[in-house]
């Protein structure tokens, strides 16, 4: 390994910091994959790893993705939940992985809800 | 940049090594690959997380939940649940071992929601392995800083300001040790790390090594830039092979990088370091010890000065810091001293690292700002004391240091305040004792500790460790003498003075501090041979006869019961125990609290054992025994105590009269406990035991009232007082003397003198009671009137677990659908037409430690609210009556309302024909201790009778053999304490029928045989 320089040492915090960014807990957006065995069989898993591969690109270090099992509605599988911080979740609908990418790029990165896509606001209470 | 979806940081500490993770991490890769999610989810190997009694453990981010106790099998489960369904799997979290409640998330755990971390900062967030992680942390940051921004002098002078003492255990300040090195002529000087830490119970530098080694290796390259050094060395013992290896990547990654050796980041700055393993002598932890090691001789101590800043390792200019030192130093130079200064005591900056060990639920790793009090680490952060067993002390560093006793829960530990207290910081080593663990004990294990590591370089400590261990060794082994206690504390002081390091200078410590603290246990080990913990077993044949107030010989009964020879268990029980079926239903069974089957699952049910005897055995017929004693004994009061008195009294062959107030004997067991605990046939066959041997019992015979004092002096050679303590405390409310409001004891007395009435309803409270207290007097008022058809509701102004009530009633109580509000107290009765109709009460909340080692309730201002009833009992104490003794008779009264008793006796008050015991003179107690003082009593009573009669001391009669059957199983399984069958139902609730419907011949075998027959000699 090549010896470091300061400067060095600070291209590898911000590098490596924005690998561990998860475990500080500073984060914007959740992002909830419904992976029951219904998102699963219409293909939530493409969904997934579309959305993983467009959070690597950016490089954004505040969108945390999580699986939830299924939520009842598996005939508009895959779905998929959006959480940004301080305003009311958005469910949407008959995901795939170019959706995926347009919720990612829109919505997640520039904050503009994809209409067209959406099931539902806010979230599911409990009587 | 890889992006993971999820990061599985699994501990990889020593102690969770030990407890499987390998195992675990090993099944966790192999699922993940099974179920393909290897690209999304990234795993992690930490060091210690700090929660080392909870291993193995993992954190599961980006949401922050933290699983223990994890077993290779739970993986595809959690794997299913958690990465896959996003369901949290509850059954591996943590559950609050008080209240039970589950708690999915790290920051919420009060272990770790109630530390702050600086040395720990790192701490289960990263992969020691890997320094990229380390520096996403702005680690390095601090010595980038301090090699290019700043001077020798500067760096100096931050240390100094943030007020960081050395954490090694002496306290000195770190800057000043480096401004005199700095100071120090020289070419060549040396940065040395201790880790060849060794106390028993102090594991903080390994974990700190194993988790965050490149925070030590930054200290000691700012170290060095301080001092103007180029080489150091970490001086780590060998059996710390994981923190040797994670150090060692941690020196090759950084010596790549540059960020070690020549022309540290460019900088021109050259430092080079090594690691030396230490052989685990604990002498080598000293300082001057420790550098003779590294200089290949045999590790011994050398006498200061010259001191090591002068002439250190090969008479260089020399620095030795601990590891916890060290790895504080890079925040405070990245942060400034000010930051660090800003948490601590006046004295004392910055915070501390506890290894919390022990009798405490959460064994872990601690790190708090100093000043946090011992309480808040034991029992907020420790999570109390296993088992619910009571706090006895902490001691804290190690076999150098002391202990810090119940009554000190409130002390803000810091330096200063914990050598007030008679112990040391040391490295923070805190082992937490409870009630089980005997102080002359600890005191021998650590003087043998100290003994065994000594070099044996100056005689002081060589030959002082040797003695000193040998005088404690006698105390414990039952061979104490007087004098032992003054000659301990003549050597310590000497051997402090004249050892040469600090291994001599502190091993007298733990003996000097267990003296100060805990002195009446050495004595009672010298002089009465009892050990109250029951640990000196060379004391005692086994730990529950040794408890047991009356001594009863547990162990044989038990066996007895097992090759089913009930009559001879029934003739065991009657050799000490003239109550045995009344001890089988209501004692409090003290000998439970210390079975060692506890240790392995629970205690063996000793007094449900001791009740199936006398159910099931024939009870052996008792004959008069023919007076042949001259001398008139009078005892005054029928219960317990006086009984037991009367009974050995008679036995010796005295004519005694029993002078009884109320209408029967029996005393608390006749007119407080009530029938459904103790059947009134079951207490009146054993009082018709007692006066078949010719002891008269004369009942509604009050002292000073039908009987005065004065003839009772005058007609009997010798008196015995054992009244009781018969009167409820008051609770100081307003509104206390209105109708309705009743004192415990007051109405249990009147309910079971007109049983009949109450029961038919021709008296009565009410339909609503509340029942003030949390004593078992308060739980008998209270089951009592819900069987008079009340809806009750006990006001407690502590929580459940501190009731002083047996577990068992306030548990029956609570089956029985009593009501219990805890952290209440009475501000004031409410009345309507001159009776009661509320309690108006105030919420409290818990502050400070009492003496007990209880928090003490606090009121919250504007909480008040009133609770509608129609009748109130004050069940919160009782005490003695003893109007009945004139003023002037020269029987002397304190102001507890107890007999004072004469000095060096147990039982003779100040007129020496006048004896007392039981609840007079103790305060509110148990039968078998109201047992054990009638013994006493008659034991004393003969005693001085014959004494003045110049006649030969008493000797027992040969009792009959009785052969104890040994078998002893092999193989112990583990196996819960029977349950106690118990009646059910509506009848349970409305009428006073025995409630424990006592075990079967099936079940008491059963339980016979969990016993471990401790008295078995090999």
């Amino acid at each position: 390994m090549a010896k470091i320089t300061i400067e060095d040492l600070k291209k590898i915090k911000e590098r490596v910091h924005a690998e561990t960014a998860l475990r500080d807990g500073h984060l914007r957006v959740k992002v909830t994959v419904h992976m029951g065995t219904c998102g699963i069989a219409s293909g939530a898993k493409e969904v997934m790893d579309a959305l993983l591969k467009e959070i690597e690109e950016a490089g954004v270090t505040d969108v945390a993705v999580t699986t939830s099992g299924c939520m009842g509605l598996c005939s508009r599988e895959p779905l998929v939940t959006v959480e940004i911080l301080n305003q009311d979740p958005i469910k949407y609908e008959y995901m795939n992985s170019n959706k995926m990418r347009q919720v990612f790029k829109r919505h997640i990165l520039e904050g503009e809800i994809q209409n067209p896509f959406v099931l539902a606001r806010g979230a599911e209470t409990q009587k | 940049m890889k992006v993971f979806r999820s990061h599985l940081l699994i501990c990889g500490g020593t102690g969770c090594h030990a407890s499987g993770s390998l195992n675990v991490k090993k099944a966790l890769v192999a699922e993940l690959v099974k179920r393909k999610l290897s690209e999304e989810i990234k795993i992690v190997e930490t060091g210690c997380n700090g929660f080392c009694a909870m291993g193995p453990i993992m954190v599961v981010y980006p949401e922050g939940v933290i699983y223990m106790l994890i077993k290779a099998e739970d993986i595809p489960e959690l794997v299913e649940e958690h990465l896959i369904k996003g369901r949290i799997l509850e059954r591996l979290l943590y559950r609050e071992p008080t209240t039970e409640e589950i708690i999915p998330t790290m920051q919420e755990i009060p272990f770790f929601a109630l530390q702050e971390l600086r040395v720990l900062r790192n701490r289960g967030l990263i992969d020691p392995e890997k320094i990229e992680e380390y520096i996403a942390r702005d680690g390095y940051q601090g010595m980038a800083k301090a090699l290019t921004e700043m001077t020798a002098a500067d760096i100096v002078q931050e240390i100094l300001a943030s007020g960081l003492r050395g954490r090694g255990g002496a306290g000195f300040p770190t800057g000043l040790k480096w401004k005199f090195a700095a100071a120090s002529p020289g070419e060549v000087k040396y940065v040395l790390c201790n880790a060849d830490e060794g106390d028993p119970g102090a594991f903080m530098d390994r974990s700190v090594l194993e988790a965050d080694p490149h925070a030590v290796i930054e200290g000691m390259v700012i170290a060095a830039k301080a001092i103007g050094s180029g080489h150091g060395y970490v001086y780590c013992r060998a059996e710390y092979p994981l923190a040797i290896s994670r150090l060692n990547i941690a020196i090759g990654q950084a010596k790549d990088m540059g960020l070690l050796g020549n022309n540290i980041l460019g900088t021109g700055f050259d430092f080079d370091l090594e690691i030396y393993q230490g052989a685990g002598a604990f002498v080598c932890g000293e300082e001057t010890a420790l550098m003779t090691s590294i200089e290949g001789k045999r590790g011994m101590p050398r006498p200061r000065p010259p001191f090591p800043a002068i002439a250190g390792l090969w008479q260089r200019p020399s620095v030795l810091n601990n590891v916890e030192t060290l790895a504080n130093i890079g925040q405070i130079i990245l942060r400034g001293g000010a930051w660090y200064a800003s948490v601590g005591t006046e004295k004392s900056k910055g915070t501390k690292v506890f290894a919390l060990t022990g009798d405490v639920n959460n064994v872990g790793l601690v790190e708090v700002p100093m000043g946090t009090t011992l309480g808040t680490i034991v029992y907020d952060i420790g999570g109390g004391i296993p088992k619910g067993k009571k706090f006895k002390a902490a001691q804290l560093g190690g076999p150098s240091g002391g202990m810090i006793p119940i009554q000190h829960l409130n002390a803000p530990i810091d330096y200063e305040k914990v050598a007030e207290l008679g112990a040391i910081m040391g490295s923070g080593g805190m082992i937490v004792m409870n009630e089980d663990s005997c102080a002359v004990d600890m005191a021998r294990f650590f003087m043998d500790f100290c003994q065994d590591e000594s070099c044996g370089k100056c005689t002081p400590c060589r030959e002082g460790t040797k003695r000193m261990l040998q005088i404690l060794t006698n105390i414990t082994q039952g061979k104490g003498k007087e004098g032992d206690i003054e000659l301990l504390e003549e050597m310590a002081p000497i051997i402090k003075d004249a050892s040469l390091c600090g291994l001599g200078q502190t091993a007298p410590n733990p003996v000097l501090s267990t003296i100060r603290y805990f002195r009446k246990e050495y004595e009672d080990h010298i002089r009465n041979h009892r050990c109250n913990a029951a640990v000196c077993t060379a004391l005692f044949k086994s730990p529950c006869q040794h408890t047991c107030p009356i001594e009863m010989d547990i162990p044989s009964y038990i066996a007895l019961i097992r090759a089913n020879r009930m009559e001879d268990a029934y003739k065991v029980l009657l050799r000490t125990n003239p109550f045995p079926s009344v001890c089988g239903r209501v004692c409090d069974h003290k000998c439970q609290t210390k079975c060692r089957r506890g240790k392995m699952d629970e205690p063996i049910a000793i007094k449900f054992l001791k009740r199936f005897i006398t159910d099931n055995a024939p009870r052996p017929k008792i004959e008069p025994v023919p007076v042949t004693r001259n001398e008139k004994i009078a005892v005054v009061g029928a219960g317990p105590a006086g009984l037991t008195a009367a009974r050995d009294l008679a036995l010796r062959g005295y004519k005694v009269t029993v002078f009884e107030e109320l209408p029967e004997p029996g005393g608390m067991l006749r007119w407080a406990i009530p029938a459904y605990r103790l059947p009134r046939n079951i207490l009146a066959n054993e009082i018709a035991d007692v006066t078949s041997l010719g002891v008269e019992i004369k009942c509604n015979i009050r002292v000073g009232r039908e009987l005065s004092f004065d003839k009772l002096k005058k007609d009997y050679d010798y008196v015995y007082m054992a009244p009781g303590a018969h009167k409820s405390q008051k609770m100081g409310v307003a509104g206390e003397e209105l109708p309705g409001v009743y004192g415990g004891v007051e109405f249990l007395r009147d309910f079971n003198a007109h049983e009949d009435a109450w029961v038919k309803g021709e008296k009565t409270m009410g339909s609503k009671v509340a029942v003030i207290g949390g004593g078992n007097s308060a739980i008998d008022a209270a089951r009592v009137a819900l069987r008079l058809g009340a809806d009750v509701t006990i006001l407690y102004r502590r929580e459940r677990k501190d009731m002083p009530a047996a577990d068992e009633e306030i548990i029956a109580a609570e089956d029985e659908g009593i009501k219990f509000e805890y952290l209440v107290a009475p501000l004031k009765i409410e009345a309507k037409d001159g009776k009661v109709s509320g309690i108006t009460c105030e919420r409290m909340k818990l502050g400070e430690f009492d003496r007990s080692g209880r928090r003490k309730p606090v009121a919250i201002p504007g909480s008040a609210f009133t609770l509608a009833v129609d009748a109130i009992v004050a069940a919160i104490g009782q005490v003695p009556d003893l109007t009945f003794v004139p003023k002037d008779s020269g029987v002397s009264v304190n102001k507890w309302d107890t007999f004072d008793l004469a000095e060096g006796s147990k039982s003779q008050t100040t007129d020496a024909r006048f004896y007392a015991g039981g609840d007079a003179v103790t305060g509110p107690d148990t039968v078998i201790g109201a047992i054990a003082a009638g013994h006493q009593a008659a034991r004393d009573m003969d005693a001085a009778i014959r004494l003045a009669n110049s006649e030969a001391a008493y000797e027992e009669p040969v009792e009959e053999k009785i052969d104890i059957p040994l078998i002893i199983d092999e193989e112990g399984e583990e196996a819960p304490q029977g349950k106690m069958p118990e009646l059910h139902g509506a009848e349970r609730k409305t009428s006073f029928v025995e409630v424990e419907l006592g075990f079967s011949m099936e079940d008491a075998v059963k339980e016979a045989a969990r016993c471990l027959r401790c008295d078995a000699e090999v």
